[in-house]
């Protein structure tokens, strides 16, 4: 048995991950995958980079950042498989009625408060690098919202944004499920915009790893991917959602209520194809949003390619 | 100096503040969480972080917001000694300390914290080892007990028949006295 460690964030699109364990998957490969949930991506950056993690459940714009050193030590990743997509959404805090069309209401809102002299509306999202940050800064810009001025924008934890909307430190955080749905749960926000209104096709989740370690090992990564692959299928089909719902919601992996989690995974899909206008997508939004210069295009890339060593797309 | 430490484990926090009380004239506080608006009164020079807490990308973004936060946070990473940071990592530490402060303090601060984290995993770890011997010593016992009752025999010769069952199974006394336990317990009807 080869022993490999990965470590994941709780999420529902962590759920190839949770289930190539639980259901032995992995073992069938030939592996011994030792498994953490980490409570920050932050830590699996950190891990990754010093080789305490042989994978990870990863942002995939954090692939780029790593990638490029870019607010850390620069470790290159390889993202050869995504892992969901279609999780990502904004819930707004009950406490602000912004009516039918929420981006209208909220420039109103923003209006009313600019003219009042009123502190700036908070809003929260998981990483600086993730299109969790893209997606609420596009969806404002469309709103005629100003992300950089008209409204502050933190960094927390999913697992932490209901709580932050009920005692009243955030107005909306855009987060993967099942966090928006555990929010809806504890009736404390609604969910304005889903990612799929915006960017159905947008890269979420990936598996990343760093690079040293999968041209150490390619055998080693191959296998995994595979496995992956399978526990994709699995927690994708219909027939296994209520099961799955109830492995996820086990204290030690998500900790949320079974109902909001299987709620949440009605809106993911489990798909590992990851092709080239991903990660052109991915460069357009850090251009964007001045977190990447075009001119690492080529670099940027290189890093989404289910070819790398030895491997053909999962799934294809 | 001013450390903050943030840690959802408070006895290892004021473990951490202990070990800090040593080292250097500074001022020390600990929460189980991050709160922005009390950080920045505190002004501290490092913040310490627990890998456990979910507060950690919240700290590590501020630097990416210097316009908005004052204080801008750093990661630490210490070229001139690489194993430390990277031993950090694996002990579940991290720590961002604010610009200007001398490596060498920095590198005092993140050394205690790192054998203060060392200690109290030695320390849990210890105190499950002897959860585990004492429930396994109970085990045994108690099969030695069912020995000398349905066999008849002297407690020494209990506990010499168990050795020669863990001997040739080549399994551990505990797992022999346990799966014993469980025979006896399924012959007398239980468990169905």
């Amino acid at each position: 048995m080869t022993p490999v460690s990965l470590g994941y964030v709780p999420l529902c699109d962590a759920a190839a991950l949770i289930v190539g364990h639980a259901m032995g998957f992995f073992a069938d490969e030939g592996l011994a995958v030792t498994l953490s949930r980490e409570a920050s991506w932050a830590t699996i950056r950190d891990k990754l980079a010093v080789g305490a993690l042989d994978g990870a459940h990863m942002l995939a714009p954090m692939v780029v950042a790593q990638s490029l050193g870019l607010g850390c030590e620069p470790t290159e990743i390889l993202a050869p498989t995504a892992l969901g997509r279609g999780g990502a959404a904004l819930t707004i805090s009950s406490r602000l009625s912004l009516g039918d069309d929420p981006a209208a209401g909220l420039l109103a809102l923003v209006d009313r408060r600019r003219e009042a002299d009123a502190s700036l509306l908070t809003f929260s999202v998981v990483f600086p690098y993730s299109i969790h940050n893209y997606l609420l800064r596009n969806w404002m810009c469309g709103a005629g919202v100003d992300p950089d001025h008209d409204v502050r924008i933190t960094v927390a934890a999913p697992p932490r944004m209901a709580a932050l909307l009920a005692g009243g430190a955030i107005e909306g955080f855009c987060a993967g499920e099942p966090w928006n749905a555990v929010a809806e749960e504890q009736a404390v926000g609604r969910v304005a915009v889903r990612i799929a209104d915006l960017a159905p096709q947008a890269l979420d989740k990936v598996f990343g790893v760093p690079k040293s370690w999968a041209s150490r090992d390619p055998a080693a990564l191959q296998a995994v991917l595979r496995a992956l692959a399978r526990a994709m299928a699995w927690a994708g089909d219909p027939a296994n959602r209520e099961s799955l719902a109830e492995l996820l919601a086990e204290p030690e992996h998500l900790g949320a209520s079974s109902t909001a989690i299987a709620r949440g995974l009605k809106h993911i899909r489990f798909d590992g194809d990851i092709a080239a206008k991903d990660a052109d997508w991915l460069l357009a939004q850090m251009v964007r949003w001045g977190q990447v210069d075009r001119a690492e295009k080529a670099r940027v890339l290189g890093l989404f390619d289910p070819g790398a060593f030895g491997g053909s797309a999962p799934g294809a | 100096m001013r450390v903050l430490i943030i840690d959802p484990d408070s006895a290892r926090a004021a473990l951490v503040v202990e070990g800090l009380a040593g080292v250097d004239p500074l001022e020390a506080r600990h929460s189980t969480t991050f709160d922005e608006a009390e950080a920045r009164a505190f002004a501290p020079d490092v913040v310490v972080v627990a890998a456990e807490s979910p507060d950690r990308d919240t700290i590590d973004s501020l630097r990416e917001a210097g316009q908005v936060n004052p204080r801008p946070v750093v990661m630490f990473v210490d070229r001139s000694e690489p194993g430390l940071a990277e031993e950090a990592v694996r002990a579940g530490v991290a720590a961002y300390v604010v610009d200007g402060l001398a490596p060498s303090r920095v590198r005092g601060v993140l050394e205690v914290a790192l054998s203060r984290f060392q200690l109290m995993h030695q320390l849990r770890k210890d105190l499950e080892k002897a959860k585990a011997d004492l429930a396994s010593r109970k085990t045994v016992e108690r099969a030695k007990a069912l020995l000398m009752k349905e066999r008849g025999l002297e407690e020494e010769a209990a506990y010499r028949l168990l050795r020669k069952l863990s001997m040739d199974t080549g399994r551990p006394l505990a797992a022999v006295a346990a799966d014993l336990l469980a025979f006896a317990g399924v012959l007398k009807g239980d468990g169905q």
